[in-house]
């Protein structure tokens, strides 16, 4: 048992390899105003509505497949989940709304997403 | 045996390759019944079987040979694999130039990679097809429940083996559905996320997830599969050989018979003697029934028993010959005129739409478009649990070793239901669902 239980600590990695959680997006003045941009690699939607930003998840909550941008907000090709410009569900299987990330303008000027922190929908961050 | 004298040089000479092959081989062609059992049980490869063996499992229409085919199909996906991992690669950046090369530069690489991918799907559908003939029959109940148990984890290990050789190829096909089938993973409760991050090694698929379905598919499903394999089939013999009705194993005499033997159980024997017709009655009358030795259970009995069974040599050997040159057949054809699939590299950005999972899972894939957690986590389990569960709840003695018995009728058609419920959902995953898993009409 003791011998099975050290097997699962073993292949649970301690550092992972892959994209960081938290990264640059570059400055705010690269995204114009009601401009809705994807960054495919990050998966996320950066939204600017004035001086209001926020990054939504395109990662469908359903299976992990990757959202694209519609005329009324996001549909999954995967299994037909549709959202709103929000992230809402608004039909197919998908069982919660996409999350928001975390935006905060780093000490070089530059806007930085936290994917590791969700933050309530509909909370924008005022560059 | 040769009878000469082993003396000059001469001889010594002339009896060269005969005492090569006579050390090898311990029995000549056996030419009698002490022969044909003394080959079979002095032969490393040949004593898994039994020495004899009952008509009944012979028949081609009992067992349409179907467990035979599934090993065999393994066998050929074994060495197929072990052939592939000569040139593959399991790292992002290279996988997918492999699978080129065993297109462009590879002698017989296209041919390999065909049969292996053939021969998994095939397994894949002759095990399937192998647990409904053993339902179909009602061949897992008492005292063959346990062995019904290891055949089911086999068939998810076939599943599993099948899912982890998807990722390898690196393509966008492999891609999306090991992302969406670990994140129908990620749904199981309590330790859902925890199963996904393990399989993955990361949050997404990636390096590690490919690494990680390599080592699991290459080493630790096999060598698994292989230790479960061997338990099925001591089982087979150990629970007394293939099923049969009781009425087969009735005793009818033969003329060359003059000691009876009852190993198993005196008194089954006597209540045998008590059925048979009175002029079979006076023919076993003089005959001497000795003990040779007490044994439990359903073993096969050993001597000249007067029942249905003959020689494993050669009646099973050349049934299994035949079975193996069907498979081997069939691979090989199938391989010859059809290319294993390849998509375009993978593209983390792009998913192909409709991304779909190879016809297996597709009717989970179907399943999880109306929720994730009760298509892709609630009913299989609860389906896989129930299948476990059947030899402990259906215990009636009734029916065993036909097909459709009329015993049987609610428990088989219970079964057919639960088969064409997932064939149907099968159907309308491949043919029915379009771009964005919208309905379309195949025609």
């Amino acid at each position: 048992l003791v011998a099975a239980f050290s097997n699962l600590v073993f292949i649970k990695p301690r550092a992972t390899y892959g994209l960081p959680n938290r990264f640059s997006i570059g400055k705010p003045g690269d995204y114009p105003s009601g401009s809705r941009l994807t960054l495919e690699a990050r998966r996320i939607c950066v939204v600017r509505d004035g001086d209001k930003m926020a990054a939504i998840s395109t990662t469908c909550t359903h299976l992990g497949c990757i959202v694209a941008v519609s005329e009324t907000g996001f549909a999954c090709p995967c299994h037909g989940s549709h959202y709103d410009q929000d992230g809402n569900v608004t039909g197919g299987p998908a069982p919660k709304n996409l999350p928001w990330f975390q935006v905060r303008l780093a000490p070089n000027g530059e806007l930085e997403v936290d994917k590791d922190v969700e933050i309530e929908p509909g909370t924008y961050y005022d560059v | 045996m040769s009878d000469q004298t082993p003396a000059r040089p001469a001889n010594f000479l002339t009896e060269l390759p005969t005492n090569i092959w006579q050390s090898i081989f311990r029995n000549p062609v056996p030419q009698s019944d002490r022969d044909r059992s003394a080959t079979s049980f002095t032969n490393f490869f040949l004593h898994v079987q039994p020495v004899k063996v009952h008509r009944h499992s012979l028949r081609l229409t009992y067992t349409w040979g179907l467990g035979l085919m599934a090993f065999f199909l393994f066998l050929i996906l074994a060495v197929t694999g072990v052939l592939l991992m000569f040139y593959y690669v399991p790292s992002t950046t290279q996988a997918y130039d492999r699978m080129l090369d065993l297109r462009g530069t590879v002698a017989f690489g296209v041919f390999l990679r065909n049969m292996h991918r053939w021969a998994a799907h095939g397994m894949v559908a002759v095990v399937f097809l192998h647990l409904c003939r053993v339902f179909l029959t009602g061949a897992y109940k008492k005292p063959r429940e346990f062995n019904w148990i290891v055949g089911v984890v086999l068939f998810l290990l076939t599943m599993f083996l099948s899912f982890t050789g998807y990722l390898l190829p690196w393509d966008q096909l492999a891609f999306w559905a090991i992302t969406v089938g670990t994140s129908i993973a990620s749904y199981a409760p309590v330790f859902g996320k925890d199963i996904k991050f393990l399989l993955l090694g990361d949050s997404s698929v990636g390096q590690e997830a490919l690494l990680r379905f390599y080592v699991l598919h290459v080493a630790v499903l096999p060598l698994l599969m292989s230790l479960l394999l061997a338990v099925h089939f001591w089982r087979v013999r150990k629970d007394g050989g293939l099923s049969r009705p009781p009425e087969e194993d009735e005793v009818f005499p033969a003329a060359e018979v003059s000691v009876v033997t009852a190993t198993a159980a005196p008194q089954e024997a006597a209540a045998v003697a008590l059925a048979v017709p009175a002029t079979f009655k006076q023919a076993l009358a003089p005959k001497l029934y000795g003990i040779q030795g007490i044994v439990r259970g359903p073993f096969t009995k050993i001597g000249n028993v007067p029942d249905r069974s003959v020689f494993s040599w050669p009646n099973l050997l050349i049934a299994e010959l035949l079975v193996f040159l069907v498979t081997v057949a069939g691979v090989l054809i199938v391989s010859l005129y059809f290319n294993a699939p390849l998509e375009e590299p993978v593209n983390i950005m792009h998913p192909p739409n409709p991304a779909k999972a190879p016809w297996y899972f597709l009717g989970l894939q179907e399943m999880v478009s109306y929720s994730a957690f009760w298509g892709g986590v609630g009913i299989p389990t609860l389906e896989v649990l129930a299948l476990l569960l059947v030899p402990y709840l259906d215990r009636k003695p009734d029916g065993i070793g036909k097909w459709f018995a009329r015993e049987r009728l609610l428990a088989n058609s219970l079964f057919l239901t639960f088969v064409v419920i997932n064939i149907v959902l099968m159907v309308v995953g491949t043919f029915f669902r379009g771009p964005n898993w919208e309905f379309v009409s195949p025609w």
